[in-house]
């Protein structure tokens, strides 16, 4: 896989994440305020707040889809405020789920998946290859050819996901990823997210207004009208990497 | 999946846009197709004019409408046949629409005995002799039933045939000869004709007798490569500019087309641009996407375009008046400009909406779904 000269590198337990005196404003409407927290490599973070509070924004800051107002933002060291190519880091360093999956309805389910690989110029028959092997992982085995549209809205969030995991990032940022599933598709996608944290010891943060999943996660952060207001840990879970 | 698949899935997904904007394209490159085999016609067929037999130098008259409306005065050809780098010179007059039956057959008024009609091979009777007579040629006979001894109406004279000949020209197969004095009385131009051919002395290099010719007959057009023929009629030369004319607007229309169509799908999938942009695709990417999208409904619309232009040249021949004498070219190099036009409309119409697409921000666009 290619991998630029920007981005961090690759590890078996994830990236750390580092966010540091992090505000953000859209215009005037200044929506996050001086954020401060860290991640551990292959920790699963929920960031949690009513809708509205900064969550998403956060995300997309350190998927480096934005720049910060002010302060930094470190992803395995790496400042993705001041990349170059932030094109080059969002390919190789990082997978987003986002609450509406937006998987291309034109493509097929196995070519969603191969978009991230495509972009990396990752050869034709091993795209393929790994993303078959990646929907066979998140339990999609066999829907390949099949459009998203006949998904149901859990197969089609876990498609998504191996969307997220194509190039084998270091950090998986996740945005509602059970907002719009009923809850036994929203209890598959958890499990997912904890066993790709366990198995492959990715650093995982999502973001939720859900506090019922806090539970999944290994620590909570609280987001209010763009203010960290609560750390809490929710359960010792070690990382024990399988790769 | 291939790189050109996320393009064509697009396309698929929105076959009717694609359709009307190739079906636009189509109209345009067409019209080019048509516009551009005519001109190539007209300058075949004045080409030929220019090479009537075995001669060096066709002289016209500067400035006609086309190579049949030039007329030059008949004392100019004992002029020219004084002249020491003059091997021979005749002068034509020629007449067209004016064989009933026939409207498309040229009468090309000759002296007898000249280079010119010395060559022709008779399948039946013999050259004319009388002011009244008419040798056809063997692709005109059958198609006028006409044989030696018939009567054959040639504006308002009635002419006895008198002998069926091949030269091996289509134009002049496909036509008559008469005595040029009674094409001139036929046209009306006593003492004139249409234009003068020349054989050069041994030696003597076309080139230089274009030299010798301007300086001392000023007001003649001197065509000596068949390439330049064209130049001998101001109807060819106005097809020509036209031509130029009507490649440029549908470069600009066509482009246009493109860019509106490619604006809005870029404005449609906004959300889709972001989301490849967030999964790491970076801005060229994107732009080549939506550049090889636009170059794609281009080439389709360019070979619509060429299959219906060729059809369409005719019709235009026909709409000008021209199936006389110009029959369309639709050669390689025709074909070939026109879908390198459709190539370029393409990309030019889709440099803008590609630029768009590229810089989408990622975050905008998917905060605001």
């Amino acid at each position: 896989m290619t991998q630029g000269p920007q981005s961090p590198s690759r590890s078996a337990t994830g990236a750390s994440v580092s966010v540091a005196g992090v505000s953000h404003a859209y215009g005037d409407v200044e929506v996050l305020h001086d954020v401060n927290f860290a991640v551990q490599p292959g920790e699963l973070v929920a960031l949690t707040g009513p809708s509205g509070s900064g969550k998403s924004t956060l995300l997309h800051l350190m998927g480096a889809l934005d720049r910060p107002t002010q302060g930094r933002i470190l992803v395995a060291d790496v400042d993705v405020g001041e990349l170059r190519r932030p094109a080059v880091f969002r390919r190789t360093s990082v997978g987003f789920v986002f609450q509406l999956h937006y998987l291309l309805p034109t493509l097929t389910v196995q070519q969603n998946v191969e978009l991230p690989m495509a972009a990396a110029r990752v050869p034709r028959h091993e795209r393929a290859a790994r993303a078959r092997a990646l929907l066979e992982e998140v339990g999609l085995w066999g829907r390949g050819r099949a459009l998203p549209s006949e998904l149901s809205g859990g197969e089609r969030q876990r498609v998504a996901l191996a969307r997220a995991l194509a190039n084998q990032p270091p950090l998986i940022l996740a945005d509602e990823p059970t907002g719009s599933l009923d809850s036994a598709a929203a209890d598959s996608v958890w499990r997912l997210l904890e066993d790709l944290r366990r198995r492959r010891g990715t650093t995982v943060v999502v973001a939720s207004h859900d506090r019922s999943l806090i539970p999944h996660a290994d620590r909570s952060l609280q987001l209010v009208e763009g203010r960290l207001s609560e750390v809490s840990a929710v359960q010792p879970r070690p990382c024990t990497a399988e790769r | 999946m291939t790189g050109l698949t996320p393009t064509l899935s697009s396309l698929r997904h929105r076959p009717g846009r694609a359709v009307l904007t190739a079906l636009g394209l189509a109209l345009g490159i067409a019209t080019i197709v048509a516009l551009l085999a005519v001109s190539a016609g007209a300058n075949q067929t004045a080409g030929k004019f220019v090479h009537l037999g075995r001669s060096d130098l066709g002289l016209f008259q500067k400035d006609a409408a086309d190579p049949t409306t030039s007329v030059l005065p008949e004392s100019l050809i004992a002029q020219l046949r004084r002249q020491r780098w003059v091997a021979d010179a005749m002068g034509l007059q020629l007449l067209v629409e004016e064989v009933s039956r026939a409207p498309g057959a040229i009468v090309f008024g000759a002296p007898a005995g000249s280079f010119e009609t010395s060559r022709m091979v008779f399948s039946a009777g013999r050259m004319f002799g009388g002011g009244d007579e008419i040798v056809l040629g063997d692709q005109l006979a059958p198609a006028l039933h006409a044989h030696v001894g018939d009567l054959v109406r040639v504006g308002r004279r009635r002419m006895r045939v008198v002998g069926i000949y091949h030269l091996g020209v289509s134009e002049q197969d496909s036509g008559a000869f008469v005595p040029l004095s009674a094409a001139q009385a036929l046209s009306g131009h006593a003492q004139e004709v249409t234009s003068i051919v020349v054989k050069l002395a041994p030696g003597v290099r076309p080139a230089a007798a274009r030299r010798l010719i301007a300086a001392r007959f000023p007001g003649l057009l001197v065509i000596d490569d068949p390439d330049e023929a064209l130049r001998a009629g101001a109807n060819g030369q106005l097809i020509s500019n036209v031509t130029l004319v009507i490649v440029v607007l549908a470069l600009l229309i066509g482009g246009i087309s493109v860019m509106n169509t490619m604006l809005l799908s870029v404005i449609e999938r906004r959300t889709e641009f972001a989301l490849l942009s967030a999964v790491g695709w970076s801005g060229p990417q994107v732009a080549n996407l939506v550049l090889t999208e636009g170059v794609i409904v281009s080439v389709l619309g360019a070979a619509a375009g060429i299959v219906l232009g060729s059809l369409g040249a005719n019709l235009l021949i026909r709409a000008l008046g021209a199936q006389a004498f110009v029959s369309p070219d639709i050669s390689a190099w025709v074909l070939g400009r026109a879908l390198l036009i459709g190539i370029l409309i393409g990309v030019l119409g889709g440099l803008y909406p590609a630029w768009r697409a590229a810089h989408v921000s990622p975050a905008r666009a998917l905060a605001q779904q």
